[in-house]
């Protein structure tokens, strides 16, 4: 997969979920754009290029809190498994700042969680064939 | 248990010579080290044949986290044969894989010491080769094992401890005493990469040697030794109590660290959520603490000549030389000095910061860092260290700064001017940082205060900044010709209130800026015309063209005025009348004064734009400062 592709699948992932109908945050607006916003994705554009490769291999699964785990490092040599767990703190720290800047720009920092959960179903849904996500119980499934 | 087994173990080999045995068991989840020592017993026992090799096999060996089938140990008992130990173990997802140890030749089991070159070890989870020099403590002999690990990986199910073509030798001599075993061990790992999570070694070249005492309520370090290869040396003792799963003891010291290395092979992943994640150092660095019965008693930490710089340029200090000392029952005075370094943008000069530690906080009447031409001086400084953050206050003065210098080292326009401040309270709490007092600058003749300034995690991934910001009596001449945005005679004043920033960028905030009240000369050109036209958008500044006017170079005005109220990404315009504070009447049909002419000649510059996008009014603003400096008069 090159890299061209791993990025226009994000923004089209992105896009769709920005724009999908969220009936559980029905006032909520998840396309909301704050500076703070931008950043956050900006960033996390950039870092997937380098996690996408991760997420096919299952190295890198998603959680079903909305963020990223370690799953299976064993695909990835030693070398760069360092560096596979600081993508994956630095993706779940921008990820846990987005869900809260989300909610704060809604004028409703309490929303918070119901945009993590919101966020956890659509990255599942929109996720490539073959990678790897937690189900509701928490065990690993192969999408 | 382990005292004694080895006692049977070599009862029973140097008992039988010449009969073949074969054994079948199969063995209840969690006992079968109970089976196994039973099976060894009835071996042991006197009224059994003597026998020259040993078959054993069994069926399933069960336990919460391990899981064996078909385990199968061919055992000669004459010297030099080979010896094999084969068995199916359960894999993470629940398959089965082959897993084998196999031995060419194994020596002299008769005299107490196993030897065997060059074991094979075979299966997922390891495999490599493995010598082994084993003697069991008979009669008064030590108990002693030498490994010597070849071509060596392991890897636990997720990857997270692994390693990858090791190669070390291991040996560990344990002596009973009276309370349990006298230790000595030594690891010296030659070759090979190793991740432990966090941690990563590419190469070997580290070694360890440590001695002690071990009982089962504690392992005790009397002494050892680390050495960490291009790092440096540290000893180490220390008491682990084995019932309380804790640390009782501990006392380290180094040898000055090369913070080159040390930072990316042990301080990076220790740091790796924290500001100091992405750093380059150099220099050194010792260190040395002592703990008694889990609290921390003691520490020092020595850093000589040090240079630590964030790689993204959030932050610097140069030639760093920190003495600081700490203690659980006394004060410490501690000290700080660097030549040089830089805050985000703004550059720091050569400092010296003393200070007092006492537990678990902070104190010294005054700390001055010299900033630019001025300094920032920090009076009545108290830090505490509670609930694993930092708390502190205190007061603030900045002496003059250079409008000059500071305007070059932020990448501004050159601006004239000084900035100064005196802030009589800074509280930071909690990630958030709170003023109360002003800053204020003397810029274009005029003043800018900033008051109510409040900042949350300046270093972090998303900064945050409130502020409201005051601009009086600006000389709009010197203004507009540092941002080239053509000429205006007159002076300005500004309010920018509920200023907030993120990541640096604003979000919200209610601006004003009006002429200022009082006699002055007011002019403004025709490129300022357009310009301000411009911002609102294409039409009007057509208008201005191609209308009379366009003879004129400059005209007199009565006041000028324009209001932004950002929200979400969009700035509500207004004109001379208008009020940002208050939420905009969406009266889009009618226009609103911006520039109201007075005199001959005169002009009027209307804005009918009543909402444009903050964004694109930036680039607007961009592409008049930037672009214009030849306008086009037709």
């Amino acid at each position: 997969m090159n890299i061209k592709q791993t990025l226009t699948g994000f923004y089209l992932f992105v896009a769709v979920l920005m724009v999908a109908p969220i009936t559980s945050l029905a006032a909520a607006d998840l396309e909301v754009n704050t500076p703070a916003i931008s950043t956050l994705k900006n960033s996390m554009q950039t870092r997937h290029g380098q996690l996408a490769g991760h997420y096919g291999s299952g190295a890198v699964g998603l959680t079903r809190d909305g963020l990223i785990a370690v799953r299976d490092a064993n695909a990835v040599p030693l070398a760069q498994r360092q560096g596979v767990n600081s993508l994956v703190s630095a993706e779940n720290s921008d990820r846990n700042a987005l869900y809260k800047e989300i909610a704060t720009a809604n004028g409703h920092p309490e929303w918070e969680a119901e945009v993590r959960s919101t966020f956890a179903q659509r990255w599942v849904q929109k996720a490539q064939g073959g990678w790897w996500y937690q189900d509701a119980s928490g065990g690993w499934k192969q999408k | 248990m382990l005292k004694h087994a080895p006692h049977l173990l070599s009862g029973w080999f140097s008992g039988f010579t010449d009969a073949d045995l074969h054994r079948q068991a199969r063995l209840p989840a969690r006992h079968w080290m109970m089976a196994l020592l039973s099976l060894v017993l009835s071996l042991a026992s006197p009224s059994l044949y003597a026998v020259s090799s040993i078959t054993v096999h069994i069926g399933a060996i069960s336990s919460p986290n391990f899981q064996a089938s078909d385990l199968n140990l061919e055992l000669p008992l004459d010297n030099g044969k080979a010896v094999t130990l084969k068995t199916r173990l359960q894999q993470a997802d629940n398959s089965w894989a082959e897993a084998s140890l196999h031995c060419p030749a194994l020596d002299n089991p008769q005299l107490g010491v196993w030897r065997c070159r060059d074991a094979k070890l075979a299966s997922p989870q390891a495999n490599g080769n493995v010598s082994v020099a084993l003697q069991l403590p008979v009669a008064q002999q030590p108990f002693k094992a030498d490994l010597q690990l070849a071509a060596f990986s392991f890897s636990d199910s997720v990857g997270l401890h692994a390693a990858d073509k090791l190669a070390a030798d291991v040996s560990l001599q344990a002596t009973p005493d009276a309370t349990g075993w006298r230790w000595q061990a030594a690891l010296d790992w030659r070759e090979g990469e190793l991740f432990w999570q966090p941690f990563y070694f590419a190469t070997g070249g580290h070694s360890l040697h440590a001695a002690g005492h071990y009982n089962a309520q504690a392992l005790q370090v009397d002494t050892a030794q680390l050495k960490l290869k291009a790092v440096g040396d540290a000893d180490l003792s220390g008491i682990y109590n084995l019932s309380g799963k804790r640390i009782e003891q501990l006392a380290l010291q180094t040898s000055a660290l090369d913070l080159a290395t040390l930072y990316p092979l042990l301080l990076k992943p220790l740091l790796d959520k924290t500001s100091l994640n992405d750093m380059e150092m150099a220099g050194t660095a010792s260190l040395q603490f002592a703990m008694q019965a889990g609290e921390l008693q003691d520490f020092r930490l020595d850093l000589q000549q040090a240079d630590i710089a964030d790689r993204k340029g959030k932050f610097a200090l140069y030639k760093l030389q920190a003495s600081i000392p700490w203690s659980y029952d006394a004060a410490q005075p501690i000290a700080l000095d660097y030549a040089g370094g830089h805050l985000l943008d703004i550059p720091l000069g050569a400092a010296r910061l003393r200070a007092e530690l006492e537990r678990y906080s902070l104190r010294t009447p005054q700390l001055v860092l010299p900033i630019l031409d001025g300094a920032l001086t920090l009076n009545e400084v108290s830090a505490a260290w509670v609930n694993q953050q930092w708390h502190w206050h205190l007061r603030a003065d900045l002496a003059p700064i250079s409008m000059t210098e500071l305007s070059t080292a932020l990448g501004w326009p050159r601006m004239e001017g000084q900035v100064a401040a005196a802030i009589p309270q800074v509280t930071y709490s909690d990630g958030k940082l709170v003023t109360s007092g002003a800053m204020q600058f003397k810029l274009f003749d005029g003043t800018v205060t900033v008051g109510n300034l409040a900042m949350q995690t300046p270093l972090g991934l998303t900064p945050r900044l409130n502020a409201d910001v005051q601009f009086r009596n600006l000389d709009l001449g010197a203004l507009t010709r540092t941002f080239a945005f053509g000429a205006i005679e007159g002076r300005m004043d500004g309010d920018v209130n509920a200023l907030q920033l993120a990541n640096w960028k604003p979000v919200q905030f209610d601006a004003m800026f009006k002429s200022s009240t009082g006699r002055y000369p007011r002019k403004i050109s025709q490129r300022a015309v357009e310009n301000i036209s411009a911002l609102g958008g294409a039409g009007a500044a057509a208008a201005v063209q191609r209308s009379v006017l366009r003879f004129f170079k400059e005209f007199n005005y009565a006041r000028i005025g324009l209001t932004c109220r950002v929200r979400n990404g969009n700035c509500a315009m207004d004109g001379v009348d208008g009020n940002p504070a208050l939420a905009p009447v969406n009266n889009t049909a009618s226009g609103y004064v911006i520039v109201e002419g007075s005199g001959v000649p005169a002009i009027t510059v209307l804005g009918y734009n009543h909402s444009v996008g903050w964004d694109e009014l930036l680039a607007r603003l961009q592409r008049i400062t930037a672009g214009n400096s030849k306008p086009v008069i037709q």
